[in-house]
């Protein structure tokens, strides 16, 4: 008897599972696009994609990750209609694949590296405090694939202090990755993305911008048709004068702005 | 979490990906069964390999295998005018892969454990083998049968290795819950990411209960 009963319980949820799937599983509908960001732009970019949607009716759904994750599900036929990537190269990449439109890359803001501490732990005044004992372990992006994971490297090497923190790092899937790790206070401190610890409203020391190569973050269109318009308008918006000030406001360091913000 | 699109698509996906499976899977659990042929050794660990591989492997070798410069995808892409990875259906292959080892192991157990006799007494009156089969062997190992396509449903559902190379993490698209979860993870909502394992937990246990309560009362 309990044996038919679970089989039944089991034959109506495949049956209701059935119904309920082939609705929301069909592709995204001319009214949405789907936008592949660096996961550092996780808070900014879901405010602008909801200002877009207020204007225009259009959703725009995302896909976060380290930017060279995005890079090879867009060289793999990945349907997205935007890469905003954290590393202009990626972007190269990708047009020289055929996979976007060159005329519309752009670069959107230059990135800039923190150091961020999780409560109970005394936040780093400079990255050579990273040497200190107390400093167990330290979360940065995974270098090979993620931009801000290779800056971090980059401003530990120039610090001099790279062969001491090595064997202290652990290493994020991506950007927000990395930033969960400290938060969840698995690692002492994290080399994080300005802007996810903006959007936390928690205290942060700015690493100089001279210690790592410049991270120009910059998008492509990955459509084409009404798609790759809607993507392009979307692009438009982040550049447009109210998109700039939404991207000051997370941190982000817009090109062409004074060069004084960088340092 | 305020929006269950997640849900519905795994349930969706796992359904799917189980009703492949369950067809094949059983068919294949009677040939690896009765069949006397040579490579049915190789077939039987072809057929078991998705559960020792690391599920990254396996969602390497099917990127590899049906990505947009395989003969598989080119093929695909030239009839259906879209790439089939980073689609549901990619999603659906994945898990049916996954699931098809935990129905042919369960399944062929089951089937050897028929009574030899049984089928017997149906050749005896005079019934073909196909007959046998259906007539005999399948509904008496149905348990066992159903047992396999239970796990089958388990694993599908649970997938996130495979799942995410081949079909990635489109919010809406083919992000299914466990992809989800991680995802929430992520964005630091902790709340979401709660909601979303406890109901894959749950399921999981049901199903559990049921495969035991399957496997104990044979016949």
């Amino acid at each position: 008897m309990t044996a038919r009963v679970a089989l039944l319980a089991c034959a109506a949820a495949l049956v209701l599972s059935a119904c309920g799937g082939t609705a929301d599983a069909s592709p995204p509908t001319v009214g949405e696009i789907t936008v592949a960001a660096a996961s550092d732009l996780r808070p900014v970019f879901e405010e602008l994609g909801e200002a877009f949607e207020a204007e225009t009716g259009t959703r725009v759904t995302f896909s976060f990750g380290s930017s060279g994750q995005l890079r090879e599900q867009i060289l793999g036929g990945a349907p997205f209609d935007l890469f905003a990537s954290a590393n202009v190269e990626f972007v190269d990449d990708v047009i020289e694949a055929g996979r976007g439109v060159a005329a519309t890359k752009a670069d959107y803001a230059f990135g800039r590296i923190v150091l961020w501490a999780p409560a109970g732990v005394a936040l780093p005044r400079s990255i050579e405090d990273l040497t200190a004992h107390q400093y167990r372990r330290v979360a940065i992006a995974n270098p090979e694939h993620a931009p801000y994971g290779l800056a971090a490297q980059q401003a530990l090497q120039s610090a001099g202090v790279y062969e001491q923190v090595q064997s202290r790092l652990v290493y994020g899937e991506n950007i927000s990755d990395t930033f969960r790790i400290a938060q969840s206070g698995n690692a002492d401190v994290g080399m994080v993305a300005l802007s996810l610890a903006i959007a936390d409203g928690s205290d942060y020391t700015v690493i100089p911008a001279d210690l790592h190569e410049p991270l120009e973050q910059a998008l492509v269109v990955t459509s084409t048709g009404p798609r790759g318009e809607t993507a392009t308008a979307f692009a438009d918006m982040i550049g447009s004068p109210a998109g700039r000030e939404v991207m000051a406001r997370y941190g982000f360091v817009l090109p062409g702005g004074p060069p004084g913000k960088q340092g | 979490m305020d929006d269950w699109s997640p849900l519905w698509l795994s349930l969706w996906v796992a359904t799917s990906a189980t009703l492949i499976a369950a067809v094949a899977g059983i068919g294949l659990a009677y040939v690896l069964a009765k069949g006397r042929f040579p490579g049915r050794g190789l077939l039987e660990a072809i057929a078991t390999v998705p559960i020792v591989l690391p599920p990254t492997v396996l969602g390497y070798y099917l990127l590899t295998a049906l990505g947009v410069n395989s003969p598989i995808g080119q093929a695909w892409e030239r009839f259906f005018g879209a790439p089939l990875v980073f689609t549901p259906t990619a999603a659906v292959i994945a898990a049916s892969i996954s699931a098809l080892p935990f129905v042919v192991r369960t399944g062929r157990a089951a089937i050897e454990e028929v009574d030899p006799r049984l089928e017997d007494a149906a050749r005896v009156a005079g019934h073909r083998e196909w007959r046998v089969a259906t007539l005999v062997t399948v509904p008496v190992a149905r348990r066992g049968l159903l047992a396999g396509v239970a796990l089958g449903f388990a694993r599908a559902l649970g997938d996130f290795g495979a799942t995410v190379m081949v079909a990635g993490n489109i919010p809406g698209h083919t992000q299914t819950l466990p992809i989800a979860v991680y995802d929430f993870v992520q964005a630091g909502d902790g709340a979401a990411a709660g909601t979303g394992a406890l109901i894959l937990a749950g399921i999981a246990v049901v199903v559990l209960l049921a495969v035991t309560t399957l496997s104990a009362r044979r016949i």
